[in-house]
């Protein structure tokens, strides 16, 4: 482990002054954002932060970025003050805006990374070898002539992480990196993520809708809500409880049986010839459930899934609710 | 700090004008074309005249409006494009992530379009309607040389002032895009504000006594107006030392004053988000 920085978030909030109707004739209101949030990401860490739209991630996200002035609180990355020491410590982090870009559109991605190069002041042997291992991990190769007006979605997400990360960042911040890749690209970002932080030790703090992330890369799960966090745990802490929940869909060829669930099933929804049934697998294991389904005739098709992230943040809502 | 980002930015700026290799040529037609017609207009006027004592002759007028014609992509008709595109879509955050000093950052950028623009055009422009036109017959209405090889050393420094001026006036219209967070209002202000003021529209020397002095200590005056001045040795009231030092009060006020209010907008963003 080396360079590597941690973020600590104390009490932090902030309020915006919003007009109503746009105009000056609108009366100004607050609209609290973060309302005291304080965690903190140990160097080297993956800290995956999750919410609903509007929950004050992103907000965070600024702040911690140093593009955002909070309304109180504290926040040191790696011993800094984002907003009071920006330029220093913008050229330690890397951000990735998934639904931004910031490479150029008019020049091509290989010019790019040489500008950020200049920008960054990243030494030029330094430069190669991590362009050369980007363009390995990424698969940039076949594309580093190319302007980047022309790339695909999932093509300039990976070079807009490439991007992110040719100054050896110590602090990375995604937001929704994944966010429209297909699923070769989104499993290139995770792997190289991953591999990033065995290597270097570099911190991340991730926000995403996609729960296939979090499982993959997260070790700690901030869940915020309302400009509060709701939960911060271990993501097996996690998993053992809010996420062990699973679903499973069966068809049936014809009229439906009587169910008679054991323990531990619930049925959720009924169609005229499917049902959906919630379970705990910890209770009821899979293979029981499955097994007691195939007993009960004209079942057709089975299928065992999670609940979406939006069924787990509103329970979550259910639960904290103040 | 160091001046390398910005150089860069320069030269990438710099590349991306001269790709658009269609675009210098249409224009070219476009500027011989309003050229053209000027200079008859002129032809037109003076000929009828004789007897007005004009501030400028005709071949002077002519000369003028060819250098003007010239240059009419230095001229600050709006923010940067690319800017532009960053406040819509608000990428123009990723601005505020690089350890630069915004100001240097998009002023090199915008001085780079504004001349890899301008440079080309006015290298072929000042080819045809000099020396070509010479050669086919038409030296009445070509662009004449420099008055003196003084005048020429003169108006280049005087021309690269005046291309940092545009670019400081182009720094304000980023500042406005910025906070507005949208591109047109500075189109539909600079480019009317850009032509008249700069002379591109009708000569400043050719303005009423009363106008004529004002508008030489505007900061518009300084972008090609007194370039071209120098150029053709006209006389400039206060001389030579003042046509300068004008270029250079604006330079300097554009920036400290812009310098001072980026510093306000950037506060502003990071109280109110971008």
């Amino acid at each position: 482990m080396k360079n590597a920085a941690a973020i600590e978030v104390h009490d932090l909030r902030k309020t915006y002054q919003v007009r109503d109707g746009g105009s000056w004739r609108g009366k100004t209101r607050e609209i609290t954002a973060l309302d005291g949030i304080s965690f903190t990401v140990p160097a080297g860490e993956i800290a995956g932060f999750i919410g609903p739209n509007g929950a004050g991630k992103s907000t965070a996200i600024k702040i911690l970025a140093g593009i955002l002035r909070p309304t109180s609180g504290t926040v040191r990355v790696g011993n800094l003050i984002p907003w009071e020491n920006r330029l220093a410590h913008v050229a330690r982090i890397g951000v990735v805006f998934g639904q931004r870009t910031q490479l150029w559109w008019d020049l091509s991605v290989g010019e790019g990374l040489a500008l950020l190069r200049d920008i960054y002041s990243v030494e030029p042997a330094r430069f190669l070898r991590n362009r050369e291992r980007l363009a390995d991990a990424l698969d940039l190769h076949g594309i580093m002539d190319q302007s980047v007006r022309q790339l695909s979605l999932g093509q300039r997400m990976r070079a807009e992480i490439a991007a992110a990360l040719i100054h050896d960042p110590d602090v990375i911040i995604l937001d929704e990196p994944t966010i429209g890749l297909d699923a070769p690209s989104k499993l290139a970002v995770r792997a190289f993520v991953r591999d990033l932080r065995r290597e270097r030790g570099t911190t991340v703090l991730l926000t995403t809708h996609d729960m296939h992330d979090i499982e993959a890369l997260a070790d700690r799960v901030i869940v915020i809500g309302h400009g509060r966090i709701l939960a911060d745990s271990p993501f097996e802490a996690l998993q053992a409880t809010t996420l062990s929940e699973r679903i499973l869909e069966a068809d049936f060829t014809g009229p439906l049986p009587d169910l008679l669930l054991p323990e531990g099933a619930t049925e959720t929804a009924r169609g005229s010839r499917s049902v959906t049934i919630t379970f705990d697998p910890q209770r009821l294991p899979a293979p029981v459930l499955v097994a007691h389904l195939s007993t009960l005739p004209g079942l057709g098709d089975l299928r065992i899934g999670r609940p979406a992230i939006e069924e787990i943040i509103t329970r979550f809502y259910a639960d904290h609710a103040s | 700090m160091t001046i390398k980002p910005y150089v860069t930015s320069f030269v990438l700026q710099w590349k991306i004008g001269l790709r658009y290799r269609l675009a210098v040529l249409a224009g070219l037609v476009a500027q011989m074309w309003f050229g053209a017609i000027s200079l008859m207009a002129y032809a037109a006027v003076y000929h009828h005249a004789p007897g007005v004592d004009a501030p400028m002759t005709l071949r002077q007028a002519m000369t003028y409006t060819w250098i003007q014609q010239s240059l009419f992509t230095l001229l600050p008709l709006g923010c940067l494009p690319a800017i532009g595109e960053a406040a819509k879509s608000g990428a123009i955050v990723y601005d505020l992530l690089r350890p630069v000093d915004l100001w240097n950052w998009w002023l090199s950028a915008s001085l780079a379009r504004l001349l890899g623009n301008a440079i080309p055009r006015a290298v072929l422009l000042a080819a045809v309607a000099g020396p070509l036109a010479a050669l086919v017959g038409l030296n009445g209405w070509s662009l004449a040389p420099p008055a003196s090889l003084w005048a020429a050393i003169l108006a280049l420094c005087s021309f690269i002032l005046g291309a940092f001026i545009s670019a400081s006036i182009v720094m304000w219209w980023n500042i406005v895009t910025a906070r507005t967070l949208s591109p047109l209002g500075t189109y539909a202000v600079g480019t009317p504000l850009a032509v008249l003021l700069s002379g591109m529209l009708l000569p400043l020397p050719l303005y009423p006594d009363w106008a004529r002095e004002l508008l030489l200590f505007q900061p518009f005056a300084g972008i090609s107006d007194i370039p071209i001045r120098l150029y053709m040795g006209m006389a400039i009231p206060g001389g030579v030392l003042t046509a300068l030092g004008i270029q250079c009060f604006w330079l300097a006020a554009l920036t400290l004053v812009g310098r001072f209010w980026m510093h306000r907008t950037i506060s502003r963003m990071e109280v109110q988000g971008a």
